[in-house]
């Protein structure tokens, strides 16, 4: 543009700097938010500098090139035409125009370098963009100071000097457009792949009879496939909230699953179950979850996602095995009992005898003396007490014959360990042998069926005891029966000073059928090993330093419980 | 000879049947004396006094026909009533070789039990007693001479004192003194008598055919 006289001039130049102002603050936000760089601060600080250098110019002097233009000069330039530029003395203030420049320089090249690190494709967009922009601001605003100055005779060309951005940014908006035409072809091909694989997916889950779901928490509502539904009873048409899909659990596992869902909503994030569901024919079936939870940037539970199926084969299969092993436990119990009959009836003969003494001294005392009612007294408490024993015998027997689920409960192992030594006091007498017993003190508590462990207990007791019955040496008559606790588990231990393991057979004793008594079937050792297994803990033997072996278990302690 | 009252020593290591025993035998008029282990018996148990020995046969440690093994090997002669929890055959086959008076399973009739040890209690007292009577035969033996001994021997095996001073080289005459001298010592009236007491001290067996 050509001014054509001083006060035009001093007026273009004032109003050029809204035209600057709005234009650094473009660049700015183009970088903000289309790059997703640069500093905040920095950014603030282009933008504050650039809006007091606008302020400042029409504020100070003429503008904030010129304090005051003294003339113009005019200037041919080619085809004839001539221009004009200013001359005066220079604002002060001038200096805010380049440094607000090189705010901006900088604001831009740090986020360049920033976008470089990250390594991706926007980085290289990014060096191209702040390199044209950075170009730009040099040429232009270099030039504009030489020109203010004096010191070359030329116009404010800005535009040459911007060409080089507007290169750039068409540049990157034409490979831009190139590059969305090509995702959008991706999407479209992609959507097919998906369409294929959503078939696939949904033959794969009505083959495997898997149910989806997705739980909405915030709304309570459940979209779950037709055959989800079926699975739980509900009707297609019945509208699905969480209480109804408790409702539709059966009355024992309910409360299980609901804490295990409030597990999960808490933080957990995943979500595992077994349990079984009763549906409208009355069928029981089992049923196994498992389940997502997502959170939102605050961590509360949005919804949660999962598959279920059913697998009442399995657990009928199981529950066969279980019952199976059970029962094998069970015989081998009853078949031990059978050898220790002799002795549990000496158990249950013992307060017999001394009750039927102490009623036949009764009898006789009374007959003597009809008012000898104090040594009746004590004689008839007693027989109290005989009574009391005797039918604390049976108690422990009805508990070892009988044929329970298993039943697991908290155990002190020494409390076990004495059970056991009771039943077998007068076997242990009969065979003359003594048993040295040390009871670890303040043992903690394991998770443990009663009758099973007491089998394991009976047996390794029974083993040592035919350990030692040829041995001829009384110090060699004896049992080291022991509790202790290893750090993560209670450990018992049952030595004998027999003649110990061969070598040969120590890998085969918890084989099935392998035996080495002549009455034995080899069942022993393998029932207990698969007791001890199902309580997550370990049974193996070893010789003893001097002589005779010792067996050892494991049972991992109850967790949450220290006494 | 003692004169001290018979007592039933009991032996079992089950404290309840042990007091309930006792009391048994107190209500019929019995000493009894318990013993929680076979140990403790051998350990307080004065030979001395009569009476007999009521043993459980099942116990830890020493069991009861252990015992009765320590008591025979220590010349103890009291009676052993066994009781057992379950009598098997063997066992009381043992017990009864061994010396057992008899034996009985638990739980077991008042009377018999009763009675059985009034008969060992009996027993032990005939023992007893044939004992302190050889024991007074065997302190009257003691005092003759070695001579008068040596007549004993000959005219208990039969031989006629002519006979038997021939074979000693001496004279009837002083064998007739001998024999006054021992039949006064031995306080014998008669040959048949003396005979019958040589034959209870063992003397007539010790001869040669």
């Amino acid at each position: 543009m050509r001014a054509v006289s001083i006060e035009q001039m001093a007026t273009l130049l004032r109003w050029a700097h809204l035209p600057l102002f709005v234009l650094w603050v473009a660049i700015v936000c183009f970088v903000r938010f289309y790059f997703d760089a640069g500093r905040l601060w920095l950014a603030w600080t282009v933008c504050g500098l650039r809006a007091l250098a606008m302020i400042l110019s029409f504020t100070t002097g003429q503008n904030l090139f010129f304090r005051e233009i003294t003339g113009l000069k005019h200037v041919a330039i080619f085809g004839g035409e001539t221009i004009s530029i200013p001359q005066g003395m220079l604002n002060p203030w001038y200096i805010m125009g380049p440094l607000s420049m090189l705010a901006l320089v900088a604001f831009v090249v740090d986020a360049s370098v920033t976008l470089w690190r990250r390594g991706t494709d926007t980085g290289r967009r990014a060096v191209i963009f702040s390199t044209s922009i950075t170009f730009f601001l040099l040429a232009a605003v270099g030039h504009g100071v030489l020109v203010n100055a004096g010191l070359i005779n030329s116009p404010y060309i800005v535009s040459l000097s911007f060409m080089p951005i507007i290169i750039a940014t068409s540049y990157e908006l034409s490979c831009d457009v190139l590059r969305s035409a090509q995702l959008a072809h991706r999407l479209h091909t992609s959507e097919a792949e998906l369409r294929i694989s959503e078939q696939r997916m949904s033959l794969a889950i009505s083959a495997a009879e898997l149910g989806l779901w997705e739980w909405d928490i915030i709304h309570d509502e459940i979209w779950s496939t037709d055959n989800g539904r079926a699975l739980y009873g509900i009707a297609k048409t019945e509208r699905l909230i969480f209480d109804r899909f408790l409702d539709s659990i059966y009355a024992e596992d309910r409360e299980p699953v609901r804490l295990a869902v409030d597990k999960s909503l808490a933080g957990g994030g995943n979500y595992e179950g077994e349990y079984r569901v009763m549906l409208p024919d009355g069928h029981i079936h089992w049923l196994a979850a498992r389940g997502h939870v997502e959170f939102n940037h605050r961590g509360l539970p949005l919804r949660m996602y999962g598959v279920s199926i059913d697998i009442t084969r399995r657990k009928q299969a199981e529950l066969d095995v279980q019952k199976q092993r059970n029962e094998l436990a069970h015989l081998s119990r009853v078949t031990m009992l059978g050898q220790l009959s002799c002795s549990l009836a000496h158990e249950l003969n013992q307060p017999l005898a001394a009750i039927l003494c102490n009623a036949q001294a009764a009898l006789r005392f009374l007959e003597q003396d009809a008012a000898a009612l104090d040594e009746v007294r004590d004689i008839l408490e007693d027989i109290v007490d005989d009574d009391k024993r005797a039918g604390e015998v049976i108690q422990r027997l009805r508990l070892l014959l009988r044929k329970d689920e298993v039943q697991r409960q908290p155990l002190d192992m020494n409390e076990v360990v004495q059970e056991v030594l009771k039943l077998m006091r007068s076997d242990l007498a009969n065979r003359n042998l003594v048993v040295n017993v040390g009871l670890a003190s303040e043992l903690p508590a394991v998770i443990g069926d009663r009758v099973l462990l007491q089998q394991v207990l009976l047996n390794l007791i029974v083993n040592g005891c035919d350990a030692v019955a040829g041995t001829e040496i009384i110090e060699h008559r004896r049992l080291h029966i022991h509790t202790l606790w290893n750090g993560d588990a209670v450990q018992v231990s049952v030595g004998d000073q027999g003649r110990g393991i061969a070598l040969d057979d120590m890998g085969r004793i918890f084989e099935p059928f392998f035996t080495t008594k002549s009455h034995g079937m080899g069942l022993g050792l393998t029932i207990c090993r698969t007791i001890i297994n199902a309580h997550n803990g370990e049974l193996w033997a070893a010789n003893n330093a001097d002589c005779g072996a010792t067996f050892y278990f494991t049972i991992p302690a109850y967790p949450g419980e220290n006494t | 000879m003692n004169d001290s009252a018979p007592t039933v020593f009991i032996v079992d290591d089950d404290p309840s049947v042990l007091k309930a025993l006792a009391r048994l035998l107190r209500s019929a008029g019995l000493n009894a004396t318990t013993f929680a282990s076979p140990q403790e018996f051998l350990d307080n148990h004065d030979q001395n006094v009569p009476g007999c020995l009521v043993l459980d046969v099942a116990m830890p440690h020493i069991n009861g026909l252990e015992l009765q093994r320590a008591l025979a090997a220590q010349g103890s002669e009291l009676p052993v009533i066994f009781l057992t929890g379950h009598g098997d055959i063997p066992m009381s086959v043992r017990a009864i070789k061994q010396g057992a008076v008899d034996f009985f399973t638990k739980p077991v009739n008042d009377n018999d039990l009763i009675a059985a040890i009034h008969d060992a209690i009996e027993k032990d007292r005939i023992a007893r007693q044939a004992q302190a009577k050889l024991s007074e035969l065997q302190q009257r033996l003691a005092m003759l001479t070695p001579r008068e001994r040596e007549v004993l021997s000959h005219v208990v095996s039969g031989k006629l004192n002519r006979q038997i001073a021939a074979e000693l080289g001496t004279v009837e005459k002083t064998i007739k003194v001998h024999r006054a001298n021992l039949k006064k010592k031995l306080n014998v009236q008669s040959l048949a008598e003396l005979v019958k007491l040589a034959e209870r001290l063992g003397i007539i067996s010790s001869l040669p055919d």
